[in-house]
Protein backbone atom coordinates (compact mmCIF):
# COMPACT_ATOMS: atom_id res chain seq x y z
CA UNK A 1 0.00 0.00 0.00
CA UNK A 2 2.74 1.64 1.16
CA UNK A 3 4.58 1.33 -1.70
CA UNK A 4 1.58 2.36 -4.90
CA UNK A 5 1.58 5.34 -2.99
CA UNK A 6 5.28 6.42 -3.50
CA UNK A 7 5.17 5.21 -6.97
CA UNK A 8 1.97 7.43 -8.06
CA UNK A 9 3.48 10.10 -6.55
CA UNK A 10 6.55 9.64 -8.68
CA UNK A 11 4.65 9.06 -11.78
CA UNK A 12 3.23 12.44 -10.94
CA UNK A 13 6.51 14.02 -10.52
CA UNK A 14 7.58 13.39 -13.80
CA UNK A 15 4.73 14.08 -15.52
CA UNK A 16 4.54 17.80 -14.11
CA UNK A 17 7.99 17.97 -14.62
CA UNK A 18 7.90 17.68 -18.65
CA UNK A 19 5.01 19.20 -19.08
CA UNK A 20 7.18 22.16 -17.31
CA UNK A 21 9.76 21.89 -20.14
CA UNK A 22 7.17 21.61 -22.92
CA UNK A 23 5.81 24.87 -21.72
CA UNK A 24 9.28 26.29 -22.14
CA UNK A 25 10.18 25.05 -25.27
CA UNK A 26 6.91 26.44 -26.24
CA UNK A 27 7.62 29.62 -25.59
CA UNK A 28 10.81 30.39 -26.58
CA UNK A 29 9.67 28.98 -30.28
CA UNK A 30 6.86 31.62 -30.56
CA UNK A 31 9.54 34.20 -29.19
CA UNK A 32 11.09 33.33 -32.52
CA UNK A 33 8.61 33.76 -34.50
CA UNK A 34 7.98 37.14 -33.29
CA UNK A 35 11.03 38.26 -33.93
CA UNK A 36 10.75 37.11 -37.60
CA UNK A 37 7.84 38.95 -37.71
CA UNK A 38 9.60 41.93 -36.88
CA UNK A 39 11.18 41.77 -39.48
CA UNK A 40 10.63 43.91 -42.64
CA UNK A 41 9.53 41.49 -45.31
CA UNK A 42 12.13 43.82 -48.15
CA UNK A 43 14.91 44.45 -45.39
CA UNK A 44 15.54 40.38 -45.31
CA UNK A 45 17.59 38.86 -47.97
CA UNK A 46 15.00 36.72 -49.54
CA UNK A 47 15.24 38.27 -53.27
CA UNK A 48 12.01 37.00 -54.95
CA UNK A 49 11.14 38.04 -58.32
CA UNK A 50 8.04 37.37 -60.95
CA UNK A 51 9.47 38.13 -63.60
CA UNK A 52 12.02 35.40 -64.91
CA UNK A 53 13.56 37.71 -66.65
CA UNK A 54 13.94 40.50 -64.02
CA UNK A 55 15.50 37.50 -61.68
CA UNK A 56 18.30 36.79 -64.62
CA UNK A 57 18.83 40.57 -64.58
CA UNK A 58 19.33 40.33 -60.49
CA UNK A 59 21.83 37.65 -60.54
CA UNK A 60 23.68 39.24 -63.89
CA UNK A 61 23.97 42.64 -62.22
CA UNK A 62 25.36 41.18 -58.82
CA UNK A 63 27.77 38.84 -60.48
CA UNK A 64 29.39 41.74 -62.61
CA UNK A 65 29.40 44.35 -59.77
CA UNK A 66 32.32 44.24 -57.50
CA UNK A 67 31.96 45.20 -54.22
CA UNK A 68 33.83 48.54 -53.44
CA UNK A 69 35.32 47.15 -50.12
CA UNK A 70 36.71 44.19 -50.16
CA UNK A 71 38.47 45.05 -54.04
CA UNK A 72 38.17 41.28 -55.72
CA UNK A 73 34.74 40.63 -54.71
CA UNK A 74 31.53 40.99 -56.48
CA UNK A 75 28.45 41.80 -54.41
CA UNK A 76 26.94 38.44 -54.95
CA UNK A 77 29.96 36.75 -53.38
CA UNK A 78 30.93 39.38 -50.83
CA UNK A 79 29.62 39.30 -47.33
CA UNK A 80 30.35 43.18 -46.44
CA UNK A 81 27.80 45.36 -45.58
CA UNK A 82 28.19 47.69 -48.07
CA UNK A 83 27.48 44.40 -50.21
CA UNK A 84 23.93 43.58 -48.60
CA UNK A 85 23.17 47.41 -49.03
CA UNK A 86 24.12 47.30 -52.82
CA UNK A 87 22.17 43.84 -53.29
CA UNK A 88 19.31 45.56 -51.66
CA UNK A 89 19.12 48.62 -54.05
CA UNK A 90 20.05 46.53 -56.87
CA UNK A 91 16.72 44.74 -56.07
CA UNK A 92 14.69 47.30 -55.28
CA UNK A 93 15.69 49.55 -58.39
CA UNK A 94 14.59 46.26 -60.88
CA UNK A 95 11.83 45.46 -58.67
CA UNK A 96 10.48 49.28 -59.30
CA UNK A 97 11.16 48.86 -63.39
CA UNK A 98 14.48 50.26 -63.81
CA UNK A 99 16.82 48.51 -66.75
CA UNK A 100 20.24 46.85 -66.10
CA UNK A 101 22.21 49.79 -67.84
CA UNK A 102 20.50 52.04 -65.22
CA UNK A 103 21.02 50.18 -62.49
CA UNK A 104 24.88 50.20 -63.21
CA UNK A 105 24.93 54.09 -63.82
CA UNK A 106 23.25 54.49 -60.60
CA UNK A 107 26.35 52.43 -59.10
CA UNK A 108 28.59 53.96 -61.28
CA UNK A 109 28.00 57.77 -60.23
CA UNK A 110 28.54 56.64 -56.53
CA UNK A 111 31.51 54.11 -56.93
CA UNK A 112 32.93 55.14 -59.70
CA UNK A 113 34.06 52.23 -62.80
CA UNK A 114 35.90 50.82 -60.54
CA UNK A 115 32.10 49.63 -59.36
CA UNK A 116 31.65 47.51 -62.74
CA UNK A 117 33.66 44.73 -64.01
CA UNK A 118 33.67 45.47 -67.57
CA UNK A 119 36.13 48.79 -67.97
CA UNK A 120 34.92 51.77 -70.65
CA UNK A 121 36.83 51.68 -73.99
CA UNK A 122 38.17 55.25 -73.32
CA UNK A 123 41.59 57.09 -74.39
CA UNK A 124 43.14 55.52 -71.15
CA UNK A 125 41.65 51.89 -71.14
CA UNK A 126 42.34 50.93 -75.27
CA UNK A 127 46.02 50.62 -74.36
CA UNK A 128 44.57 47.47 -72.41
CA UNK A 129 43.23 45.57 -75.76
CA UNK A 130 45.87 47.57 -77.91
CA UNK A 131 49.57 46.45 -76.17
CA UNK A 132 49.22 42.71 -76.48
CA UNK A 133 47.67 42.98 -80.29
CA UNK A 134 50.77 45.47 -81.05
CA UNK A 135 53.22 43.47 -78.93
CA UNK A 136 52.53 39.57 -81.14
CA UNK A 137 52.55 42.26 -84.37
CA UNK A 138 56.34 43.78 -83.33
CA UNK A 139 57.48 40.32 -82.27
CA UNK A 140 56.46 38.18 -85.51
CA UNK A 141 57.71 41.52 -87.79
CA UNK A 142 61.00 41.17 -86.01
CA UNK A 143 61.45 37.22 -86.01
CA UNK A 144 60.59 37.24 -90.27
CA UNK A 145 63.03 39.99 -90.49
CA UNK A 146 65.68 38.38 -88.53
CA UNK A 147 64.88 35.24 -90.32
CA UNK A 148 65.29 36.18 -94.14
CA UNK A 149 68.37 38.15 -93.15
CA UNK A 150 70.00 34.86 -91.82
CA UNK A 151 69.00 33.36 -94.95
CA UNK A 152 70.21 35.89 -97.28
CA UNK A 153 73.98 36.73 -95.43
CA UNK A 154 74.92 32.95 -94.83
CA UNK A 155 73.47 30.21 -97.26
CA UNK A 156 75.60 31.08 -100.66
CA UNK A 157 78.57 31.16 -98.71
CA UNK A 158 77.98 28.37 -96.70
CA UNK A 159 77.29 26.05 -99.72
CA UNK A 160 80.98 27.24 -101.40
CA UNK A 161 82.55 26.35 -98.51
CA UNK A 162 81.10 22.79 -97.73
CA UNK A 163 81.91 22.04 -101.63
CA UNK A 164 85.19 23.28 -101.05
CA UNK A 165 85.82 21.12 -98.03
CA UNK A 166 84.26 17.77 -100.29
CA UNK A 167 86.05 18.37 -102.74
CA UNK A 168 89.78 18.25 -100.54
CA UNK A 169 88.31 14.90 -99.53
CA UNK B 1 75.99 50.65 -83.56
CA UNK B 2 73.48 47.49 -84.18
CA UNK B 3 75.22 45.78 -81.35
CA UNK B 4 74.84 48.58 -79.27
CA UNK B 5 70.78 49.26 -79.78
CA UNK B 6 70.42 45.11 -78.89
CA UNK B 7 71.85 45.82 -75.34
CA UNK B 8 70.26 49.30 -74.83
CA UNK B 9 66.71 47.96 -75.93
CA UNK B 10 66.08 45.08 -73.12
CA UNK B 11 68.18 47.52 -70.76
CA UNK B 12 65.66 50.53 -71.17
CA UNK B 13 62.81 47.84 -71.20
CA UNK B 14 64.00 46.39 -68.15
CA UNK B 15 64.47 49.55 -65.85
CA UNK B 16 60.76 50.79 -67.34
CA UNK B 17 59.75 47.52 -65.84
CA UNK B 18 61.87 48.15 -62.51
CA UNK B 19 60.50 51.47 -61.97
CA UNK B 20 56.68 50.30 -62.77
CA UNK B 21 56.91 47.39 -60.05
CA UNK B 22 59.10 49.39 -57.63
CA UNK B 23 56.28 52.32 -57.83
CA UNK B 24 53.77 49.14 -57.36
CA UNK B 25 55.21 48.79 -54.05
CA UNK B 26 54.30 51.81 -52.47
CA UNK B 27 50.93 52.66 -54.43
CA UNK B 28 47.54 51.97 -52.16
CA UNK B 29 45.17 49.58 -53.50
CA UNK B 30 42.02 51.65 -51.77
CA UNK B 31 42.99 54.65 -52.98
CA UNK B 32 40.24 55.89 -55.45
CA UNK B 33 39.10 58.65 -56.98
CA UNK B 34 35.69 59.68 -55.21
CA UNK B 35 32.61 60.20 -57.67
CA UNK B 36 31.14 62.80 -55.53
CA UNK B 37 33.68 65.67 -55.76
CA UNK B 38 32.43 68.71 -56.78
CA UNK B 39 28.97 67.59 -56.44
CA UNK B 40 26.39 68.50 -54.02
CA UNK B 41 25.58 66.73 -50.97
CA UNK B 42 22.78 63.96 -51.89
CA UNK B 43 19.51 65.23 -50.84
CA UNK B 44 18.97 63.26 -47.38
CA UNK B 45 15.62 63.88 -45.07
CA UNK B 46 17.04 61.57 -41.73
CA UNK B 47 16.02 61.94 -38.09
CA UNK B 48 18.83 63.01 -34.97
CA UNK B 49 20.76 60.54 -33.65
CA UNK B 50 19.07 60.82 -30.18
CA UNK B 51 15.59 62.20 -30.72
CA UNK B 52 14.02 60.72 -33.86
CA UNK B 53 11.66 64.07 -33.78
CA UNK B 54 14.19 66.01 -35.17
CA UNK B 55 14.82 65.90 -38.90
CA UNK B 56 17.55 66.72 -40.63
CA UNK B 57 17.54 68.07 -44.24
CA UNK B 58 20.36 69.65 -46.85
CA UNK B 59 20.09 73.20 -45.25
CA UNK B 60 22.12 72.16 -42.24
CA UNK B 61 25.03 72.79 -44.38
CA UNK B 62 23.99 76.73 -45.49
CA UNK B 63 26.55 78.97 -44.95
CA UNK B 64 28.47 76.92 -42.73
CA UNK B 65 31.84 74.99 -43.71
CA UNK B 66 31.10 71.57 -42.21
CA UNK B 67 32.63 68.09 -41.90
CA UNK B 68 30.45 64.98 -42.30
CA UNK B 69 32.03 61.98 -40.41
CA UNK B 70 30.50 58.67 -41.13
CA UNK B 71 30.96 56.78 -37.87
CA UNK B 72 29.71 53.75 -36.20
CA UNK B 73 30.64 52.40 -32.49
CA UNK B 74 31.36 49.39 -33.72
CA UNK B 75 34.13 50.56 -35.98
CA UNK B 76 37.41 50.51 -33.71
CA UNK B 77 39.23 52.88 -36.01
CA UNK B 78 36.23 55.51 -35.66
CA UNK B 79 37.81 55.34 -32.17
CA UNK B 80 41.03 55.88 -32.58
CA UNK B 81 40.47 59.06 -34.28
CA UNK B 82 37.90 60.61 -32.12
CA UNK B 83 40.15 62.52 -30.03
CA UNK B 84 41.63 64.19 -32.77
CA UNK B 85 38.33 65.16 -34.42
CA UNK B 86 37.33 66.52 -30.40
CA UNK B 87 40.70 68.59 -30.63
CA UNK B 88 39.70 70.22 -34.33
CA UNK B 89 36.42 71.08 -32.98
CA UNK B 90 37.60 72.70 -30.54
CA UNK B 91 39.82 74.12 -32.82
CA UNK B 92 36.04 75.41 -33.95
CA UNK B 93 36.14 73.44 -37.21
CA UNK B 94 32.04 72.34 -37.13
CA UNK B 95 31.30 68.69 -37.45
CA UNK B 96 28.53 66.50 -38.08
CA UNK B 97 27.79 62.66 -37.88
CA UNK B 98 26.70 60.46 -40.18
CA UNK B 99 26.09 57.32 -38.04
CA UNK B 100 24.67 54.17 -38.73
CA UNK B 101 24.34 50.45 -37.09
CA UNK B 102 24.91 47.61 -38.54
CA UNK B 103 23.66 45.66 -35.97
CA UNK B 104 20.21 47.37 -36.14
CA UNK B 105 20.11 45.48 -39.85
CA UNK B 106 18.12 42.11 -39.10
CA UNK B 107 21.02 40.91 -41.95
CA UNK B 108 23.26 41.11 -39.27
CA UNK B 109 21.51 40.62 -35.69
CA UNK B 110 18.93 42.36 -33.98
CA UNK B 111 20.21 45.65 -31.56
CA UNK B 112 17.41 48.40 -29.92
CA UNK B 113 17.27 52.15 -30.79
CA UNK B 114 17.59 52.72 -27.09
CA UNK B 115 20.87 50.54 -26.76
CA UNK B 116 22.56 52.24 -29.94
CA UNK B 117 21.92 55.48 -28.16
CA UNK B 118 23.16 54.47 -24.74
CA UNK B 119 26.42 53.14 -26.74
CA UNK B 120 27.06 56.37 -28.48
CA UNK B 121 26.63 58.09 -25.63
CA UNK B 122 29.11 55.84 -23.99
CA UNK B 123 32.12 56.08 -26.88
CA UNK B 124 31.78 59.72 -26.98
CA UNK B 125 31.76 60.06 -23.14
CA UNK B 126 35.18 58.10 -23.35
CA UNK B 127 36.90 59.03 -26.77
CA UNK B 128 35.45 62.60 -26.72
CA UNK B 129 32.76 64.43 -28.80
CA UNK B 130 33.35 66.15 -31.49
CA UNK B 131 29.91 66.60 -33.04
CA UNK B 132 27.55 68.88 -33.05
CA UNK B 133 24.65 66.62 -34.10
CA UNK B 134 24.53 63.05 -35.12
CA UNK B 135 22.35 62.26 -38.04
CA UNK B 136 20.92 58.80 -37.79
CA UNK B 137 21.10 57.36 -41.27
CA UNK B 138 19.00 54.28 -40.42
CA UNK B 139 18.97 52.21 -43.61
CA UNK B 140 22.75 53.59 -45.17
CA UNK B 141 20.49 55.08 -47.79
CA UNK B 142 22.82 58.49 -47.83
CA UNK B 143 26.09 56.24 -47.27
CA UNK B 144 25.22 54.69 -50.44
CA UNK B 145 24.47 58.01 -51.93
CA UNK B 146 27.40 59.26 -50.74
CA UNK B 147 29.63 56.30 -51.94
CA UNK B 148 30.47 55.23 -48.51
CA UNK B 149 32.18 52.30 -48.24
CA UNK B 150 33.00 52.08 -44.92
CA UNK B 151 33.40 53.69 -41.37
CA UNK B 152 35.56 56.05 -41.09
CA UNK B 153 34.88 58.36 -43.74
CA UNK B 154 35.02 61.96 -43.99
CA UNK B 155 33.43 64.68 -46.11
CA UNK B 156 34.31 68.25 -46.23
CA UNK B 157 31.16 69.93 -47.22
CA UNK B 158 31.30 73.89 -48.04
CA UNK B 159 29.14 76.42 -47.02
CA UNK B 160 27.11 76.49 -50.20
CA UNK B 161 26.37 72.43 -49.86
CA UNK B 162 28.92 70.80 -51.94
CA UNK B 163 31.16 68.05 -51.27
CA UNK B 164 34.66 69.02 -51.33
CA UNK B 165 36.98 66.23 -49.98
CA UNK B 166 35.83 62.71 -49.51
CA UNK B 167 38.56 60.63 -47.41
CA UNK B 168 38.52 56.93 -46.58
CA UNK B 169 40.05 56.40 -43.35
CA UNK B 170 40.76 58.16 -40.11
CA UNK B 171 42.18 61.59 -39.86
CA UNK B 172 45.16 62.33 -38.40
CA UNK B 173 47.31 65.37 -38.44
CA UNK B 174 49.31 64.20 -41.34
CA UNK B 175 46.18 63.76 -43.55
CA UNK B 176 44.11 66.92 -42.17
CA UNK B 177 47.01 69.33 -43.59
CA UNK B 178 47.89 67.67 -46.67
CA UNK B 179 44.44 66.75 -47.91
CA UNK B 180 41.84 69.24 -45.90
CA UNK B 181 43.96 72.04 -45.22
CA UNK B 182 44.50 73.38 -48.68
CA UNK B 183 40.69 72.89 -49.48
CA UNK B 184 39.92 74.57 -46.34
CA UNK B 185 42.08 77.50 -47.32
CA UNK B 186 40.69 77.23 -50.89
CA UNK B 187 37.24 77.61 -49.50
CA UNK B 188 37.73 80.52 -47.09
CA UNK B 189 38.92 82.70 -49.98
CA UNK B 190 36.27 81.99 -51.54
CA UNK B 191 34.33 83.20 -49.09
CA UNK B 192 36.20 86.42 -48.74
CA UNK B 193 37.51 84.98 -45.11
CA UNK B 194 41.04 87.01 -45.32
CA UNK B 195 41.88 85.74 -42.12
CA UNK B 196 42.93 82.49 -43.28
CA UNK B 197 45.72 81.30 -40.92
CA UNK B 198 43.84 78.84 -39.11
CA UNK B 199 40.76 78.62 -41.02
CA UNK B 200 38.51 78.80 -38.57
CA UNK B 201 34.68 79.46 -39.05
CA UNK B 202 33.64 83.16 -37.94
Amino acid sequence: MNKRLFLCFGILLVLTFNVQVLAQEETVVTNEQEALRTVPKDYAENYAFDDPEKRKSFLELTKNLRCPKCQNQNIADSNAMIAHDMRRKVYQMLKDGKSEEQVIAFMKGRYNDFVYYKPPVNAFTIWLWVLPVLFVVLMLGIFLMRRKTVDDENSDEKIAQAEALLKDE
Amino acid sequence: MKKLAWFLVPLVLFLMLSVFLFLGLFSDPTQRESAMLENKFPDFQLPDLMQENIIYDNSVFQGQMTLVNVWGVWCVTCAIELPYLTELSQQGYRFVGLYYDQDLDPDFGTKTVNRVRTEVTETLGRFGNPFEFNIFDVYRDTSLDLGVTGAPETFLVDHKGVIRVHHLGDINPRVWRNKFMPEIEKINVERGISDTQKGLEQ
